[in-house]
C-alpha cells in the first residue's frame, strides 16, 4: 500500500470511528415500547366503541387531548430517565452535545405541531387533522435528526411522514369521514396506527438488530 | 515536499488510530466502551492502550467506588497535539498526491 493509500485508509477510519461515536439516539427504544403500548391502548378503545355503537364517541374533545398528552408525558419522562441511565453508564454528561443538537432539531416542529395541533382541538375541535399535525410534525422531527442519528431512527421518522400523508389524503378524500358527527374513531385510529404500531416496531427492530449495524452512520 | 518521517509512528497503525480517533471525540471513554465500539480482544486493546500511554499520549483513570471497578481512559494535551498533528500530516500527503 503506498503512503497516499495508507494515508486514504485512515482518514477514513477517522471519519468513520467519527461519525460513530458522535450518533445520537434521541428515542431509547424501551420508551418507544412503552409509548407505543399505551398509544395502542388509548387508540383501541374508541374505535372498537364507535364501532360498535354506531359510530358514537366514547370520550370527548377535551379528554382526549388530556389522554395523548398524558400518554406523551408518559414517555417523555420515560424516555429522559433512560437517556440519563445510559449517559451515566457511558461516563458522558446528561446533557451532551448529542441531547444538544437532538433538542435544537426536534424544538421546532415540536412546537409547531404541538400547538397547531391543541389549537384544531380546542377552537376547531377537529381531532383527526391535529392527531395528522401531530403525526406529520413528530415524523418531520426524527428526520431533523438524520445527520447522527442511529438508521432505524431516520426510517422511523420517514415512517411517520409517509403513513402521516397516505392518511392524510384518505381522510381528505372521504368526505363520509370527515362528516362523522364525532371524528375520535378516525383520529384515534390514525393515532394509534402511528405512535401505537410504528413505535413498537420500531422498538422490536432496535431490540433484534446487531449493534454494530444497527449504529452504522447512514 | 513532504518529510514522511514527520508521520507519528505510534498512532499510524490501525488499532492505536482508532484509540485515538475515539478518544478525541468525548473527555472518557471507559474501557468496556472502547472494546465494544472497536471489536479489538481484552489482550490487544490493552497493549496499544499500554504503548499509548507510555508515550503520554492517555490518561488512564479507575474508579474502585461502585461495585464493579471501572477503568477510562481520556487524551493528554499532548496526545491531542499529536493527533492534530498526525491528522494534519495525512492531509498534506492526500493533497501532494492530488496535485501530482
Amino acid at each position: 500500500m503506498s503512503t497516499t493509500d495508507a494515508a486514504l485508509e485512515n482518514l477514513r477510519i477517522i471519519r468513520s470511528l467519527m461519525e460513530k461515536a458522535h450518533i445520537y439516539r434521541a428515542v431509547s427504544a424501551p420508551a418507544a415500547l412503552a409509548g407505543g403500548v399505551l398509544a395502542l391502548a388509548a387508540s383501541i378503545w374508541p374505535v372498537v366503541y364507535a364501532q360498535s355503537h354506531h359510530g358514537d364517541a366514547v370520550m370527548g374533545e377535551t379528554t382526549f387531548l388530556i389522554v395523548w398528552l398524558a400518554i406523551l408525558g408518559v414517555a417523555s419522562v420515560l424516555n429522559v430517565i433512560l437517556l440519563a441511565k445510559e449517559a451515566a453508564r457511558r461516563a458522558v454528561p446528561f446533557v451532551s452535545e448529542g441531547m444538544r443538537m437532538a433538542l435544537r432539531a426536534f424544538a421546532p416542529p415540536m412546537l409547531v405541531g404541538g400547538c397547531v395541533g391543541i389549537g384544531l382541538i380546542v377552537f376547531l375541535h377537529n381531532l383527526t387533522l391535529a392527531a395528522l399535525i401531530w403525526i406529520l410534525c413528530y415524523g418531520l422531527a426524527l428526520l431533523g435528526t438524520a445527520s447522527f442519528s442511529p438508521r432505524s431512527l431516520v426510517r422511523l421518522g420517514w415512517a411517520f411522514v409517509i403513513v402521516g400523508l397516505l392518511l392524510f389524503f384518505v381522510w381528505a378524500a372521504n368526505h363520509e369521514v370527515r362528516l362523522l358527527a364525532s371524528d375520535l374513531a378516525p383520529a384515534s385510529l390514525a393515532m394509534g396506527l402511528t405512535f401505537g404500531l410504528l413505535h413498537v416496531a420500531y422498538a422490536m427492530a432496535v431490540f433484534l438488530s446487531p449493534k454494530a449495524k444497527e449504529d452504522e452512520p447512514r | 515536499m513532504i518529510d514522511f518521517d514527520q508521520i507519528d509512528k505510534l498512532i499510524h497503525e490501525k488499532g492505536r488510530l482508532s484509540i485515538m480517533t475515539l478518544l478525541s471525540t468525548r473527555g472518557e471513554w471507559a474501557f468496556q466502551d472502547l472494546k465494544a465500539e472497536l471489536g479489538m480482544s481484552d489482550g490487544n486493546l490493552i497493549t496499544h492502550l499500554r504503548t499509548l500511554g507510555t508515550a503520554g499520549y492517555l490518561k488512564e483513570t479507575r474508579d474502585e467506588s461502585g461495585t464493579r471497578p471501572r477503568t477510562s481512559y481520556q487524551l493528554t494535551a499532548a496526545g491531542r497535539k499529536a493527533f492534530k498533528e498526525y491528522i494534519e500530516v495525512l492531509g498534506e500527503i492526500v493533497k501532494a498526491a492530488q496535485q501530482t
